[in-house]
């Protein structure tokens, strides 16, 4: 008979539970004292967000679940989220909440708390830096159609200056304009 | 202490405000002690909520006929034919309103307004002779009370006076007016019970629009034996017989934008009527869309059966209504179990709709100076009893709350004891 050796590997585990004390208790309080999280508590998790979104089908974490995890202060995983700037703000999540959370400015908030933290999808990141720059987002080119209409090359009296001044002092151009 | 002896001591008599379960039990009970009571309902025919039931929980008796009490015993003996017709000390109005409230505790001054009482219900013997000559004339319910027919003048035609000249107890009076009567009564005992909800606004669910979505007392009514489709599930829109059936709970229950409050009974009838379906209409399904099931206190067999009989649940929330040409519906919805949305196509949608108040609570709570929970009557002392509501005034069964009819016969026979107390 052969003798058995002691296994000395851990044991198996079959879940992978998260560790309460590692997440962020504090991002709970951080959201709800701001003026849109007043309500955040009141949610009982019905998911009637989540069936009136209209795009949650693609999204790992569904709006009810985003709205858990800021409940448990998972902060990380919120503001690291893509589901964050997928979100098309149609409302209707909001609207349509039972306990008047606001769904749709509690993540408006979660995108600038993660854009503060320097986590900006490069598309978004791209299109601020346009606005910043040019003080307008779509900026007219001077092309055949515009020529076929009519119309001059360019818009006649627009003035981007003002904007592009006001933006550079603002968050948006500290963060994305060019440094000076 | 003997009856006569309370009777003989009292002036005035006792308001009850609602014939249904409640208004009527407490219409009895006082009146079987001698108390004489003016039992007054807006409706032609008394019963409330109840007419229009096929089947009570938790009994799942025939609501026409519950057991009544001590002194009428016999389950399936009908209460509101036995009561009202064999009690003098109830002076029943039907199609009657309150126009004004005046008067001091004790002794109220009330106005009451009664619409015009075309069928004298004390000569009408349901014969049928003028439902045949007129489309006027119908009969409400083989169970209402007063037995009579009743007159529709916007239906008026050539066969009404017809019906007049021939009815051969001379019941009929198409020149019949309202009436105004004022009177003086001791106490006001509040049962205008809870009416339910339309949920027009609450567009993701189409209610109003399509004509196959319903509520669950719209529900009721068509699985009643009595009621128009004779009890057979079909679709308003065509008289096509249900095959699939989807039920959604909490439509504006606990939800801050219509009624923060659960409405209590919704989860239990819902459920009740799913069984109903199940066991005794073959071949329909039905699912169940819930954010909670809450079968509280003794009902939760009710669930218990529903999953036996092969009910479907489905934990999440219903995201889009689609009405199709052939007239049944498409219904995406989210399980938030499963994390995963579902498309089915149903014949019925069925919302268990929020129990509000009736009508003209908020202005009858403002006008005897009553404190408003939620909009129904707030208990004048929690830790005292729930039925007192003010300085004789008693509100018992759906007036303080959405209730069951055990409940609002126990609350009701609270107030009948509270009253006769005060006049010992």
């Amino acid at each position: 008979m052969a003798k058995t050796e002691e296994k000395t590997v851990p044991p198996v585990t079959l879940v992978d539970p998260i560790e309460l004390s590692e997440l962020d208790r504090d991002f709970r309080e951080e959201i709800h004292s701001m003026p849109n999280g007043e309500e955040l508590g009141a949610c009982f998790a019905c998911s009637t967000c989540t069936a009136a979104c209209p795009i949650a089908n693609s999204w790992d974490y569904k709006p009810h679940q985003l709205v858990r995890m800021i409940l448990l202060g998972m902060r990380k995983e919120v503001l690291a989220s893509d589901e964050i700037w997928l979100c098309l703000t149609c409302f209707e999540c909001q609207e349509r909440c039972p306990q008047n959370v606001r769904v749709t400015d509690i993540l408006f908030d979660c995108k600038n708390l993660a854009a503060e933290e320097g986590r900006i999808p490069p598309n978004v990141a791209e299109l601020g830096k346009e606005l910043v720059e040019q003080g307008q987002l779509y900026v007219i080119t001077a092309d055949w159609e515009r020529e076929d209409l009519g119309l001059e090359p360019s818009l006649p009296g627009l003035q981007t200056e003002e904007v592009r001044n006001m933006l550079k002092k603002s968050r948006t151009g500290r963060m994305l304009g060019e440094d000076d | 202490m003997s009856p006569n002896k309370v009777k003989s001591e009292m002036s005035d008599p006792v308001l009850v405000i609602g014939a249904g379960v409640a208004g009527l039990t407490v219409a009895v009970e006082l009146a079987d002690s001698g108390v004489e009571t003016v039992l007054v309902d807006r409706e032609t025919s008394v019963g409330g909520n109840a007419l229009n039931l096929y089947k009570a929980f938790p009994t799942d008796d025939c609501f026409y006929c519950f057991e009544s009490n001590r002194s009428r015993p016999g389950i399936r003996k009908c209460f509101y034919r036995s009561a009202l017709l064999d009690q003098p000390n109830i002076d029943l109005r039907v199609d009657t309103e309150i126009e004004e409230l005046n008067g001091e505790p004790g002794s109220f001054e009330i106005r009451l307004k009664q619409g015009p009482q075309y069928v004298d219900p004390k000569k009408c013997t349901m014969c049928g002779a003028c439902t045949e000559l007129s489309d006027a004339f119908s009969l409400l319910s083989p169970q209402c009370q007063p037995q009579s027919v009743i007159f529709n003048p916007e239906k008026e035609d050539e066969g009404s006076s017809k019906a007049e000249e021939e009815c051969p107890t001379g019941a009929i009076d198409l020149n019949a007016e309202s009436t105004e009567t004022t009177l003086t009564v001791s106490d006001i005992v509040i049962a205008t019970g809870y009416q339910e909800m339309k949920p027009n606004q609450i567009d993701e669910y189409g209610y109003g629009q399509y004509s196959n979505v319903i509520t669950q007392l719209e529900l009721a009514k068509t699985l009643d034996p009595n009621g128009p489709s004779h009890g057979a599930l079909v679709r308003p829109s065509d008289g096509a017989q249900v095959r699939r059936l989807l039920m959604v709970q909490c439509v504006g229950s606990r939800d801050e934008n219509y009624h923060p409050f659960c409405s209590k009974i919704c989860c239990v009838f819902a459920l009740k009527h799913a069984n109903i379906i199940r066991r005794e209409r073959n071949g329909t399904d039905v699912s169940v869309v819930y954010m909670d099931i809450r079968t509280y206190d003794r009902h939760e067999r009710y669930y218990r059966e529903a999953r036996e009989a092969g009910v479907e649940f489905t934990r999440g929330r219903v995201s889009e209504v689609t009405p199709l040409e052939d007239g049944t519906l498409d219904i995406t919805l989210y399980d938030s179990l499963l994390d995963k949305y579902f498309k089915t196509n149903v014949d019925l949608l069925v919302l268990s709709s929020a129990l509000e108040p009736s009508t003209g609570m908020t202005k009858m709570i403002e006008e005897l100076g009553l404190e408003s929970a939620s909009g129904y009557v707030s208990p004048a002392n929690l830790l005292d009893t729930e039925v007192v509501a003010g300085d004789h005034v008693y509100a018992c069964g759906g007036a303080i709350g959405p209730a069951e009819v055990p409940e609002s016969v126990t609350q009701a026979r609270a107030v009948a004891s509270k009253i006769l107390q005060e006049r010992m």
